[in-house]
């Protein structure tokens, strides 16, 4: 079984069939088309993008409706088209798509995280084929704040 | 400055931008620049630099801190794409 290194959680095991294509790359990394999701029960709910390639790139993602359980996103023909989706049906987030915010951990003019829900990476989960939506026109901010929850003593 | 479909402007002495077309709410542009220009969207560019920011390695109690602050709301169940690898 193939090993990796990964930015977070050390050398890991993982299966061929778990890698997730992006033919594009995504924007400031277009050479990196091969990813693991990975997810660690200590850091539930977030989810980390690992680059196949580059041990050290590896992004935080939130799902999005961990966010914004009303959120909706648009995708034009030309990413349906490259997401291998069934056109002319809106995809169903978390059953054909997983739609994914980006987490800048130091985002805000105050530091705080914030999360981009203008562009988010949308993942055709059949076909394990990712694609970063950039919206135009969107209502969503690309620094959207990520509230806090309450407040828990940190006890670790 | 208003300007017409069909009419342009310049920005400099080496861009030239002209608008080729008004759809509703969409305006269609043609620009002419140095290769040297790069010409994208303002939302791409802005991804690109928020994507890099983003890809900045976090320290390992930031992340713990990080997924702290979000375990403590009441989370909409979401499952994880397959074979995410825990």
């Amino acid at each position: 079984m193939p090993q990796i290194r990964t930015a977070y959680f050390g050398e890991l095991d993982y299966s061929d069939g778990t890698v997730f294509q992006f033919p594009n790359g995504l924007p400031g990394f277009e050479q990196e088309h091969a990813f693991l999701f990975l997810q660690q029960p200590h850091t539930q709910p977030l989810l980390f993008l690992q680059s196949l390639t580059n041990s050290r790139l590896c992004f935080i993602l939130l799902p999005i409706l961990v966010l914004d359980p009303g959120y909706a996103v648009s995708l034009e023909p030309d990413d349906v088209t490259a997401l291998r989706l069934a056109p002319g049906r809106p995809p169903v987030i978390g059953e054909d798509i997983l739609c994914a915010a980006i987490v800048r951990p130091g985002g805000g003019e105050d530091g705080e995280p914030t999360a981009n829900l203008m562009a988010p990476v949308v993942v055709n989960l059949k076909e394990q084929i990712g694609l970063q939506i950039i919206q135009s026109g969107s209502p969503y901010s690309y620094r959207h704040p990520i509230p806090l929850g309450k407040e828990v003593a940190s006890c670790s | 400055m208003k300007r017409r479909a069909g009419e342009s402007f310049t920005v400099g002495d080496d861009i030239e931008i002209e608008v080729l077309e008004v759809a509703g709410s969409r305006v269609k542009l043609g620009i002419v620049a140095p290769d040297s220009v790069a010409i994208v969207r303002k939302e791409a560019r802005v991804t690109r630099e928020e994507n890099i920011t983003a890809a900045q390695p976090v320290a390992p109690d930031a992340l713990a801190a990080l997924a702290q602050r979000l375990w403590t709301k009441d989370l909409p169940a979401s499952p994880p794409p397959k074979g995410a690898i825990s």
